[in-house]
């Protein structure tokens, strides 16, 4: 080959090569490398989250005070430990936190993408106990959040193997483990307790419901599709949505099914329950809202964009977010759609209300905070941990 | 979405999702089944590629005596290099149109597959934007990851290896022997760099990109081995492969172009993988410059 085209077929490689690594980077970042959507969880005017740093956050919603656990630990890469992060997936810089962390008692509890559920000291974050308490045990990552009840932490885990658990319940005060179930696939749902039934969504199609004294089965019910979605238990009713494009509401007595609704995409978030009306987020832009005793369509609102986010319930409204980063309100009294604010980021994570304030914790390591009444927009606090 | 969603990425994704679906469930199968197919679809650009870079390979030893005969003067150079372009019926640019065409589907296939691995929760999301409305593409995400001994989103080092392996000989074929020790330099630091490159990467992606990668490579290497033979890589493999005049080594074209130029050239003669036993160029393939 001639010198110069020699020349320019190494450019073009190295081009080439440039390029993978660039579309391999920026595959990462929009979708490859974990980052988190934690939701954030208040108490005694102090909002406590999990932030894209692999810390408990928390925030005085008074002063703005902030306050950090130490990082989370992230576990070996195993032979691939000693190369340097090219923008693959094998590994993050931090952990990842996408559920919200539970309060209880004097203890918030959360648990993380690394496969480790902690539980802090509310006060001072210093870290009381971890399950698995090995520092070098983890189990596969955990997506969903925890849940507290009756002295017991909840939690399922991202694990398909047949021969591993993914559902536990852990003793909330020491983390002992009291008991766990296997279910057929990912679990990434966050459990939803009433009096002593658990329910749980997983990859398998089925919504499990679980006896939450010894994790015996009490029923399941099959979908079409994975389930992702955390279910909401209201009056006697699971309502869980599944990539099958259904919302399901399923009688929590027995497992049978009392109606369902098809979206036009997966239902991946957790719905909500207003009256007789169940309002619920769609990746196609829609909030369906529906009757919560046949599923019939009242109405729908189109978004513009995936309502990946589960909404938050504010007075008489219910505010939802669009992965875009619009925040809606709807007025449950005659179903009226109003635009609040457009933030600027991405929002996935689940929203909070606290005193008439909606909080939207973004994957840029931002609080974002729009009024409810009026939509104004207050100044982003950071998350990020000062040097 | 985009104009590249929408028209690469999107349906190329699908592809995916539906092959998994009746390659049993298999998304290791589907990643194979998908490079297999576009490498057919893409097969006349291919060729011609290969085709041209051969050309250029056959034109090396008259390349280099133009160089050493006008090598103060660059200008004249040019005009002799192009004389013997149009005289032999080639195009210099040949073999790049057709690599600036199949990058784009290749693109499209690279990401899909990370697309659809949906490593992390972010991923899967992601995906659900890229599905078509049909129903049954909505239930059968997310794609079981399992293959073999891998767990496709995760790297693995067996992988990586092939990767760098089945690169380094896909790149060993097409490295024309050249007696300018600057050209040898690039085409050596070629033949090692892009390997490794790619072997390191393979380490930390996931192991679905990976397979994507080496069935691209022996599919690229089966190609060019058909339309050119083994090129240099024939020096490196056992005599009883050439036996039957199927396979061709980059030495071959080499010897017959010897035969048209003068004595001086024969320095050629002891290029790698001449005056093997049992060898038999294969000499109808070799497409000689015309004369005027």
């Amino acid at each position: 080959m001639p010198r110069r085209h020699t020349g320019l077929t190494v450019k073009l490689s190295l081009l080439l090569a440039l390029l993978v690594i660039a579309g391999g980077s920026g595959g990462c970042v929009s979708g490859m490398t974990p980052v988190g959507w934690s939701g954030a969880a208040v108490s005694d005017n102090t909002c406590f989250l999990g932030s894209g740093e692999g810390r408990l956050v928390t925030v005085n919603l008074v002063d703005e005070q902030r306050q950090w656990s130490d990082a989370m630990s992230t576990p070996s890469g195993g032979f691939f430990s000693f190369l340097p992060s090219l923008g693959g997936c094998s590994r993050a810089a931090a952990v990842a936190v996408y559920g919200t962390p539970a309060i209880s008692g004097d203890l918030v509890y959360l648990g993380a993408y690394n496969g480790k559920v902690y539980a802090y000291d509310k006060n001072n974050l210093r870290l009381q106990w971890t399950y698995p308490p090995g520092k070098d045990d983890y189990l596969e990552p955990i997506i969903g959040g925890v849940t507290v009840a009756d002295g017991r932490v909840f939690f399922g885990v991202s694990d398909e193997n047949s021969d591993v658990y993914n559902v536990y319940a852990l003793d909330a005060l020491n983390g002992n483990e009291l008991w766990k179930y296997k279910t057929g696939g990912k679990v990434w749902s966050t459990p939803a307790i009433n009096g002593d039934t658990l329910y749980i969504g997983s990859f398998d199609h089925y919504l499990y419901a679980l006896n939450t004294a010894d994790g015996s089965l009490r029923w399941r019910f099959a979908t079409e599709g994975a389930i992702s979605a955390s279910p909401l238990y209201a009056g006697g009713t699971v309502y869980i949505g599944s990539f099958d494009q259904y919302l399901y509401a399923v009688d929590a007595a027995s497992g049978g099914e009392r109606w369902k609704f098809k979206g036009e995409n997966w239902f991946w978030a957790k719905p909500v329950k207003v009256g007789d009306a169940i309002y619920a987020g769609c990746l196609d832009g829609n909030v369906y809202v529906l009757g919560a005793d046949d599923g019939r369509e009242i109405t729908r609102f189109d978004l513009g964009g995936a309502v990946s986010s589960s909404p938050v319930i504010s007075g008489d409204a219910v505010i939802f977010a669009s992965q875009a980063g619009e925040v809606f309100r709807v007025d449950t009294a005659d179903n009226a759609l109003t635009l609040l604010a457009s933030i600027g980021a991405e929002v996935s994570g689940p929203l909070c209300e606290y005193d008439g304030i909606v909080y939207l914790h973004t994957a840029d390591l931002k609080l974002h905070r729009v009024k409810v009444a009026t939509g104004a927009v207050l100044y982003p606090i950071s998350l990020e941990k000062p040097d | 979405m985009d104009i590249w969603g929408l028209f690469f990425l999107q349906p190329v994704t699908n592809v995916l999702i539906v092959l998994s679906h009746y390659l049993a469930d298999s998304l290791g199968l589907a990643i194979i089944a998908l490079t297999l197919v576009v490498n057919l679809l893409i097969l006349p650009l291919t060729i011609k590629q290969i085709r041209s870079q051969k050309q250029l390979q056959d034109l090396q030893p008259r390349m280099a005596e133009l160089q050493k005969k006008y090598a103060r003067d660059k200008q004249k150079l040019g005009e002799e290099q192009m004389k013997m372009y149009k005289e032999a019926g080639i195009s210099p640019t040949g073999c790049l149109l057709p690599m600036l065409v199949q990058m784009p589907v290749w693109f499209a296939v690279y990401q899909a597959v990370m697309l659809c691995l949906a490593v992390a929760p972010e991923g899967l999301l992601k995906l659900s934007s890229f599905l078509y409305s049909w129903p049954m593409l909505r239930t059968l995400v997310p794609l079981q990851n399992d293959f073999l001994w891998l767990n496709l989103a995760l790297p693995d080092i067996v992988l990586a290896v092939l990767v760098g392996v089945t690169m380094w000989l896909q790149q060993k074929m097409t490295t024309a022997p050249s007696t300018d020790p600057r050209q040898q330099q690039q085409a050596q630091t070629m033949l090692w760099m892009m390997p490794l490159m790619f072997t390191v990467l393979a380490m930390t992606f996931p192991s679905g990109l990976s397979l994507f990668w080496v069935i691209s490579s022996v599919a690229r290497i089966a190609l060019q081995c058909y339309v050119t033979g083994w090129g240099p890589l024939a020096t490196l493999l056992p005599a009883r492969l050439f036996t039957g005049g199927q396979g061709k080594s980059q030495a071959d074209s080499a010897d017959i172009v010897i035969k048209d130029e003068p004595e001086a050239k024969s320095t050629k003669s002891s290029a790698p993988g001449t005056g093997r036993p049992g060898y038999q160029p294969d000499k109808t393939r070799v497409r000689r410059p015309r004369k005027k």
